[in-house]
């Protein structure tokens, strides 16, 4: 749940209670307040009939003024009670039942004993009641609808900052240039979360950048040692008094050297890659990219025996030229190595989508793990850095070419989806 | 290029002290004493005199005082970058030829050294037989008298036609067997291994298989042998190959 739902969900609840109870209690204490004024008006009713009474010995004419009546009942062997008490009283002109304030009071004159009545209607009280209920709850009512319209409106703009904060950490990328650009908020919160998550994702960068260059180094530092010692063997096989079995390990240290070498600039190139440092774009005709890979190709194809399908259509993508070079060679340089004697490769080039599949002695590859760098299958016997299709996922990242592997029919199969230049 | 025209009558000036066949002197600038000792160990033999510089100030000073056929540039030097003496080198309007070697194999450091005015870029680590291939073919390109043309006892190699004579009766190449015949005399009697030829004929696309080199090489030993009666290809233990007179 969104704080902001949260919130309001506890604010409006807590607000329609207070409002439930308060209203009950004003309603109770303007009743309470009206019925008194009432009844104080009917006291002094009471004091004017005794006043009268007392005066006069006999009883005042019963009167019906405005909405007051009083009226007088002889008693007999009644204990006299005085008491106030809300009825309802049938109006003969308005044909309804009439609340009305009542006050039974004992009154004697000339020794007879009177019950006193006087009426007074509740209907204007409550008619007041009503209005003032009425007037406070449209009060209220505006008063909870300026609060919610307020904390929608103000609160939104006040998280606006943490949204947007929030939003650039989403996309805060390790590999990526973009810094954080933080918009300096009126708030201390903020403020504070903002300059945590820049300390934070500068430390990050910082690690990361020691990392990639350590390696980009370590990569470089290697080099010229290896210049070294390539130079040393090539000087080394000039001499006469080499025995063959002294040359057949010479041959060894050659190879060996050759894959130190080639894995060296693999995890350049890797590092580069990362680093992107391949930033010219330019729209190429993939398809006779590809007709020409093949053709530089063709030796090491033809010394497998391999026949090549090709359904390749034209398609015209926007890519660096050399990132694209070393792509297809690693796919296609695959395909031929891990292939059997006399086996086939088939491309097809449709809609943007390359597919490229070989026959193979090796059984399916761990479809999680055969971008990792350094994976090979347990029963691979060819010589591989175990790179090339580490190589092949980070240039497809870096353009944003899904790339994906399937193992159907006894086929290796890599399948690219290249996006058409615009 | 504005000297082409001048460089004719220059040309004809020098040309009998370049029929002397005098030694060409390379200029090899490179900080590690080691890589710097093979290179010159490996171009000795042949018709080179090589010097060599550490460090930036000596190479800016053996610049400054001589000229060089063909100089060996490392980029990152004690001192200083190589690419700033190839800038002095063509402040000075010097006609040195220059080979860049360099640890970091980057485009942006290829580049910008071929734009500053470098002939080639060898990335490290290299096989000596490529390098002094390429130091041949910047000399060739340089030489002012113009002349393409490489020989070998009866084999006449003609670098800008890229026509192949032997006894003067043309010989029929692939465009592979001329550019091995071309590495071979490039690199005459020594040894070269079957790496450094697949890498140069292939580049990276071999990948470690170096075995097809082998029907290359017997095709063109077979071609030269058939039009020349001379058998110069030789196989060393069957780990690489020299080119020499038997």
């Amino acid at each position: 749940m969104k704080l902001l739902s949260k919130y309001y969900r506890v604010n409006i609840v807590a607000t329609i209670i207070v409002v439930l109870l308060s209203s009950t209690c004003y309603y109770f204490m303007i009743h309470y307040i009206l019925i008194e004024q009432l009844d104080n008006a009917l006291k002094v009713e009471e004091q004017e009939v005794t006043d009268f009474a007392k005066k006069n010995n006999n009883l005042p004419a019963p009167s019906s003024y405005k909405d007051q009546e009083v009226n007088f009942k002889p008693t007999f062997d009644k204990k006299p009670v005085r008491k106030f008490s809300t009825i309802d009283l049938y109006n003969r002109e308005e044909k309804e039942h009439i609340p009305t304030r009542q006050l039974v009071f004992p009154l004697n004159v000339n020794g007879k004993s009177y019950d006193v009545f006087v009426q007074k209607s509740q209907e204007e009280t409550e008619d007041l009641i009503q209005l003032i209920l009425l007037i406070t709850l449209v009060v209220v009512f505006l008063l909870l609808l300026a609060v919610f319209l307020i904390n929608r409106f103000v609160l939104r703009r006040l998280w606006k900052p943490f949204n947007s904060t929030l939003s650039q950490l989403k996309d805060f990328n390790l590999s990526g240039k973009n810094k954080l650009k933080l918009q300096h908020s009126r708030i201390d919160e903020f403020n504070e979360l903002n300059k945590a998550a820049i300390i934070m994702t500068e430390h990050v960068s910082q690690e990361y950048d020691t990392l990639r260059n350590f390696t980009e180094n370590a990569s470089h530092e290697m080099q010229t040692p290896l210049a070294i010692i390539n130079s040393k063997l090539d000087l080394l096989i000039q001499g006469d008094n080499i025995t063959e079995q002294q040359m057949d390990q010479l041959q060894g240290i050659y190879n060996a050297l050759e894959r130190l070498s080639r894995m060296n600039q693999s995890l350049l190139l890797l590092t580069k890659i990362e680093n992107n440092q391949f930033n010219d774009m330019e729209n190429i005709l993939l398809n006779t990219v590809i007709m020409d890979k093949l053709f530089q190709f063709d030796e090491l194809i033809l010394n497998r025996k391999l026949v090549v399908h090709t359904d390749i259509q034209p398609v015209n993508i926007s890519c660096n030229k050399q990132l694209l070079d070393i792509l297809l060679s690693n796919l296609l340089n695959n395909a031929i190595r891990y292939n059997i004697e006399c086996g086939d490769i088939s491309i097809e080039l449709k809609h943007n989508d390359l597919t490229i599949s070989n026959t193979s002695a090796l059984p399916a590859l761990d479809n999680q793990k055969v971008f990792q760098r350094f994976y090979r299958h347990a029963d691979n016997k060819q010589e591989g850095n175990g790179l090339g299709l580490s190589i092949v996922k980070q240039i497809c990242n870096d353009f944003g070419y899904p790339i994906r592997y399937f193992f159907r029919d006894n086929r290796h199969e890599f399948l690219i989806e290249f996006q058409a230049a615009l | 290029m504005a000297w082409q025209p001048l460089s004719f009558n220059i040309a004809s000036i020098f040309i009998p002290f370049f029929d002397k066949k005098s030694a060409l002197k390379i200029l090899i600038i490179e900080d590690e004493k080691a890589l710097s000792d093979s290179i010159t160990a490996y171009l000795k033999g042949e018709e080179y005199i090589c010097e060599t510089a550490a460090d930036f100030k000596t190479a800016l000073h053996k610049t400054e005082l001589y000229d060089y056929d063909c100089i060996v540039l490392d980029i990152t030097l004690p001192g200083g970058s190589g690419l700033d003496i190839l800038k002095e080198l063509k402040a000075n309007n010097k006609m040195d030829g220059v080979l860049i070697i360099s640890a970091k194999n980057s485009i942006e450091d290829k580049v910008a050294g071929l734009k500053i005015g470098a002939d080639d870029y060898l990335p490290k680590p290299f096989h000596l037989s490529e390098l002094s291939a390429r130091i041949a073919a910047i000399i060739r390109r340089r030489n002012f008298s113009g002349s393409s043309i490489i020989k070998f006892n009866e084999i006449v190699l003609d670098t800008q036609s890229k026509i192949t004579t032997v006894n003067g009766q043309g010989l029929e190449l692939t465009k592979k067997e001329y550019e091995l015949l071309l590495y071979f005399i490039s690199n005459k009697r020594k040894v070269i291994s079957k790496n450094a030829i697949a890498e140069h004929l292939w580049g990276d696309e071999t990948d470690g298989n170096i075995d097809f080199i082998y029907t290359h090489i017997k095709n063109l030993r077979k071609k030269l042998h058939d039009a020349g009666k001379a058998d110069y290809i030789r196989s060393v233990y069957g780990m690489g190959y020299k080119f020499a007179e038997s």
